[in-house]
């Protein structure tokens, strides 16, 4: 059930992979996939999650004190144990911690109040073409909240892209998306029962949603600009036949109304945030770990392939850091 | 073979395109100490038995060298060779004395060489020179100096304590070179002895005429030095086993050397052999090889000469050839003391700086054809130290320069230059010229022609010292005396004999800390320190600066910097036009952090009494380590775009610059203004001062120069600039538009290092270009950029010979990142893009 109001989990300044220009990009906690590759593990519940970092804790034990769940113990060498049956995500640990250790992730906010947060690089967004993207989780679980953000931004003046998977009602993709300058459109894999099988749900709805969108674009001209994203994830989403399925289901959907087809390439960086919650007993390892950067060679792989594939007129590139190597050589 | 090393994510910068005459001058200086040639001191001596060889006085800002002060002292005046002097020589005046005594030597005692290939004269000008005392000014120089309350002594009690440290510094300044390629020493002559002629008789025996007369002796020096090196071209020609391209060379540099740098420059090479004589001789008056010794805007005065040279049918790349000459020439400065020290003395960053690009008048962007000459030059030279380029950006830079800078960024380990920004930095300049009822020097309509000596320090060109690194001062003190109520908060040591100094309570007592109820009573008695250890600085200054104007005089420099013969004062006089000192601030962020965590911890959340703090303080958080991580990681900081915590780096800003806008040498009648640049003094006296309520222990370093404290940066660059904007005096709304105000004059050095990512491709590149025209609206004076991942600097540390030449910017100066101590290495991979520590 969508909720009114989402927690913010982070905000991130100076970001340079979500969308055009410096933008500063927020992402809110709940998530209507569940990607076995994620790479924010803590944005798809709704709920606060407390994480634990253990390079900064100095088990000084001020928050198995705090704690009036009975949701923490202290294993044998310092480790910290979260019961997360117990655990209501209060956060009472977190406001214990010193160090900085513990945290709740997860802020109340109003649209205002974000949005003054979020305009802080507001001279930045002018002199790259940037702006502000609402990523997630899933922004459009939250179509009130998400809806007041960006109108109030829109009314700052600062260029606003909605991140979406599509996994959600046409009605609020059309009225969100409506209100926001860009969309970056998550389309993973072609295949409806692979995508069930890795992210949770089928992609028949998320299908129909680009369609529809791009429909809308025709109608409307708006949102002014769709960007496609498709995440390459090694033995997921990565090879030629999958890259070729969605760009099958590009031209069959917003075709021409794609602005642009984005590749981003696979990044490890996210193998300390499944260890941070994995602090409790039932938690998974990550499904990637081990998985190193994919190559720049790689990288230029799936991108040939996807201009080959792909004959609508939207741009179509590979981006993202590659394995050691720096600067891959395009100019 | 060892087991394979992950591949560096950038390989490490080697030089390009350089031809074999330049490919083998670097070769050889790189050579170091097994070149035969070199440009060591030379040290020279009158011969009396008193005589002074070295002046400390000017490495009194140099905490390295303070024990080494009386070996040098003592080696410089075993080593020097007697210079035969003429009858009557201690019948005139100091000055006078100690023009000729310059002169002599440069022209008479020094050898002349051409360094094989170059297209450039001028070889050997490093010398340590009698200061030419008479008996009585000996002694009156050593009491000034050594005597119980002398310089010295002052200024090591000072420092123990965790002040910081202040000395008459030499360099750091623009001469005027523009005006030797215009009129030559000819025109300086001719104006010296137009001046000595009007003075009535009784002035011309007085300080003007005796004055005058030393910088006539000095003007006439350059003259007589090229035509040594004329004669030095002449004698390799008739040897004649020279190759008919290079006897050609030796036969233009000959009759060059016959006109300047006496005559006006007419030709491009003429105009870069006239500059580099009259430069380096700066250094042999000075005695003092290169630190901030400035040469301006290069890329504006010099270009009516390349193109005179082009459009006479010079080739560009022979043109580009007699600067890479140039470039070599510049580093031979690090030979002064070549023996001495790590890496052969080439270590350390000097700061021969020159400026290119930035806006002319009405806003106009400068950027010519010579800009991107130099450029280039720096781009096929790289790394190499000397001369320092600091490309000056500003609004409506040109997208073919931002491009051109961004590419050099991507291609080096660090920014191979420094990067001002024009708007915030005329700011600063402007409000100085209020501050100092100035303004009919600096004002709208030349302001633009402001450049940066050193390291980032802004001032005007040609007739300005500001005294850019005179008094460095630990802006933190005055915290540690407001929880003390003036006392030592913990003991002080002599790092020689590792004793304990005796406790200090000459600070005002600002009453008892633990009885204050609220925070303001605090920031009260932390403004009273404030003005106490500014009021404290000024005073030990003044020691060294009236030594200095007593019995140092540098007339060759005199004759380059307008406003000495007019007013006919020696610079060292404060014969300048325009005559500042600055007081650089450093340990500011750490000194704000503290506040902020004192407010925090104390007033606000009430984790722990004042009384503890002080006791934790005391302990150096040993058995306080909760209430340290509290403060460390809970309290607010600065650099994160918070505007609590932003607002105090503005109070602490406005109250420490207002306290030394209030003060001025009593000898000199200089002007203090103030700066941050910490050098390499946020390390080194992070091991001096008492642990601090930000949870920095004893040890660990302070905050360098504007930059926030290690670790805080958590919110990345924009919020980290955003807050150095603030804390500048931010941007402020008026009639005409956005005006950015600037509380310091001198600038700010402000670090930033990013990963390679986000210059890996054009798209990110162009997202870095806009992220520079932001700063240039909402930043801070000056930025210097480091692009380098953790993975490859910790590569370095484990095989530092296969790293060279990898260059990282510290602080304002570029550094082998290999040579510099493992302390510091790690907290330049810990900085590496913004990560918590």
């Amino acid at each position: 059930m969508a909720q009114a109001t989402p927690l913010v989990l982070e905000i991130q300044r100076m970001s340079t992979d979500d969308g055009p220009g410096i933008r500063t990009t927020v992402f809110l906690k709940g998530c209507s996939l569940a990607c076995d590759w994620c790479h924010n593990p803590e944005s798809i519940s709704p709920r606060p999650v407390v994480v634990w970092f253990e390079e900064r804790c100095m088990a000084c034990g001020a928050c198995l004190t705090a704690c009036t769940h009975g949701a923490l113990a202290a294993r044998e060498g310092g480790a910290l144990v979260r019961d997360r049956a117990r655990c209501r995500g209060c956060g009472s640990c977190a406001e214990a911690c010193p160090a900085l250790a513990t945290e709740r992730l997860g802020d109340e906010t109003t649209p205002a109040a974000l949005a003054q947060e979020l305009v802080k690089d507001l001279t930045y967004f002018e002199t790259s073409g940037g702006g502000v993207t609402i990523s997630g989780g899933e922004p459009t679980l939250f179509p009130a909240f998400t809806a007041a953000t960006l109108d109030a931004l829109g009314r700052l003046g600062v260029h606003t892209a909605l991140d979406t998977c599509g996994e959600c009602s046409e009605a609020v993709l059309s009225d969100l998306a409506a209100r926001a300058d860009l969309v970056l459109f998550d389309l993973k894999l072609a295949d409806s029962a692979a995508h069930r099988r890795f992210t949770g749900k089928p992609n028949e709805r998320i299908v129909r949603n680009l369609a529809a969108l791009g429909e809308q674009i025709r109608r409307t001209r708006r949102p002014a600009a769709l960007w496609v994203r498709t995440p390459l994830i090694p033995s997921r989403t990565s090879d030629i036949a999958n890259i070729e399925g969605i760009a099958r289901i590009l031209e069959e959907t917003a075709g021409d109304q794609i602005t642009r087809w984005e590749l981003t390439a696979f990044n490890n960086l996210c193998r300390d945030k499944y260890r941070r919650l994995a602090n409790d007993d039932r938690s998974r390892p990550w499904a990637l770990a081990g998985v190193p950067r994919m190559t720049a060679q790689e990288l230029r792989a799936c991108e040939a392939a996807a201009r080959r594939a792909f004959s609508g007129a939207a741009e179509v590139l590979a981006t993202g850091a590659t394995r050691a190597g720096g600067p891959d050589g395009r100019g | 073979m060892t087991s394979p090393s992950p591949e560096p994510r950038f390989a490490v910068r080697n030089p390009k395109h350089l031809s074999p005459r330049v490919r083998a001058l670097r070769d050889l200086y790189f050579e170091g100490v097994n070149r035969t040639w070199n440009n060591e001191f030379t040290c020279w001596t009158t011969g009396t038995p008193w005589d002074v060889v070295y002046d400390e006085l000017t490495y009194h800002i140099v905490p390295e060298t303070y024990p080494f002060f009386d070996p040098f002292r003592a080696s410089a005046r075993l080593a020097a060779r007697e210079v035969p002097l003429p009858p009557g020589f201690f019948r005139r005046s100091l000055i006078e004395r100690r023009a000729w005594f310059i002169r002599e030597v440069m022209v008479d005692h020094v050898p002349h060489e051409i360094l094989p290939g170059s297209l450039l004269a001028g070889g050997r000008f490093n010398i340590l020179a009698s200061r030419c005392f008479n008996r009585a000014e000996a002694r009156a120089y050593e009491r000034a100096v050594l005597g119980p309350d002398g310089a010295r002594p002052s200024l090591l009690r000072f420092h123990r304590h965790g002040y910081g440290n202040a000395g008459a510094t030499s360099g750091h300044l623009i001469p005027d070179y523009p005006r030797i390629l215009r009129d030559g020493f000819r025109g300086v002559m001719a104006d010296l002895e137009e001046r000595y002629a009007a003075l009535p008789s009784r002035r011309k025996r007085g300080r003007e005429g005796r004055t005058l007369s030393a910088m006539m002796i000095a003007a006439s020096m350059p003259r007589a030095v090229a035509s040594k090196y004329a004669a030095e071209c002449r004698r390799l020609l008739d040897k004649g086993d020279t190759t008919p391209p290079r006897r050609d060379e030796l036969a233009r540099m000959a009759a060059q050397l016959d006109r300047v740098p006496h005559e006006p420059a007419k030709t491009f090479w003429e105009a870069v052999q006239s500059l580099w004589l009259t430069h380096m001789l700066v250094m042999s008056d000075e005695n003092y090889p290169g630190p901030g010794l400035s040469f301006g805007r290069l890329d504006q005065y010099l270009l009516p000469y390349w193109q005179r040279s082009l459009e006479a049918g010079e080739e560009r790349e022979f043109l580009k050839e007699i600067l890479r000459c140039f470039f070599v020439h510049a580093n031979t400065v690090y030979d002064a003391m070549i023996r001495v020290g790590g890496n052969q003395g080439i270590t350390a960053g000097f700061g021969q700086l020159f400026n290119l690009s930035g806006v002319g008048a009405g806003g106009r962007d400068m950027t010519n054809d010579l800009t991107f000459a130099l450029l280039e030059v720096i781009d096929e030279m790289s790394p190499i130290l000397e001369p320092k380029p600091n490309v000056r950006l500003h609004q409506n830079s040109p997208d073919h320069l931002l491009d051109k800078v961004v590419d050099m960024i991507a291609g080096c380990q660090g920014a191979p230059f420094l990067l001002n920004f024009d708007e915030r930095s005329m700011a600063g300049l402007l409000k100085q010229a209020e501050e100092a009822g100035v303004t009919h020097l600096i004002h709208p309509a030349n302001v633009h022609d402001y450049a940066a000596v050193g390291c980032l320090e802004n001032t005007m060109a040609g007739n300005d010292r500001s005294g850019t690194v005179d008094i460095n001062l630990n802006l933190l003190k005055a915290v540690e005396l407001a929880l003390t109520g003036g006392r030592t908060l913990a003991p002080a040591f002599d790092p020689v004999l590792n004793t304990e100094l005796p406790p200090e309570n000459d600070a005002p007592n600002t009453g008892d800390a633990t009885r204050f109820t609220r925070f303001e009573e605090f920031w009260d008695a932390y403004a009273r320190q404030t003005a106490y250890i500014v009021a404290r600085a000024a005073r030990l200054y003044e020691k060294s600066e009236a030594t200095r104007a007593a019995y140092c005089p540098t007339p060759y420099l005199s004759c380059l910097v307008g406003g000495c013969a007019e007013q006919a004062r020696d610079i060292t006089q404060g014969g300048a036009a325009l005559s500042f000192v600055t007081v650089e601030g450093v340990t500011f962020a750490t000194t704000v952090d503290s506040l902020l965590a004192i407010r925090y911890l104390v007033f606000e959340t009430g984790r722990c009494t004042m009384d503890e703090l002080i006791a934790a303080l005391r302990a150096n958080f040993e058995g306080h380590e909760t209430l340290q991580a509290w403060a460390r990681f809970r309290a607010p900081k600065f650099g994160r775009d918070e505007d609590e915590a932003d607002a105090m780096a503005l109070a602490v800003m406005e109250l420490w610059t207002a306290e030394v806008w209030r003060h001025r040498t009593l000898s000199t009648g200089r002007q203090f203004r103030p700066g941050m640049l910490s050098w390499n003094y946020w390390v080194g006296d992070g091991y001096i001062m008492a642990a601090s309520a930000d949870g920095r222990p004893r040890g660990q370093f302070l905050s360098n120069a504007i930059c926030p404290t290690t670790g805080a940066d958590t919110r990345g660059p924009t919020a980290n600039a955003n807050s150095v904007g603030k804390a500048l005096g931010g941007v402020r709304q008026s009639a005409t538009g956005k005006q950015l105000r600037n509380l310091l004059p001198n600038g700010a050095s402000h670090t930033m290092t990013f990963s390679p990512d986000l210059l890996r491709d054009r798209v990110q590149r162009d997202k870095f270009k806009a992220f520079l025209r932001g700063y240039a609206s909402n930043g801070g004076t000056a930025l210097q950029v480091n692009v380098v991942d953790a993975s490859t600097l910790r590569e370095a540390q484990r095989r530092p010979r296969d790293f060279r030449h990898l260059l990282v910017r510290v602080t304002g100066y570029n550094a082998y990142f290999t040579s510099i101590g493992r302390e510091l290495q790690d907290e330049i991979i810990a900085r590496e893009s913004h990560k918590r520590l």
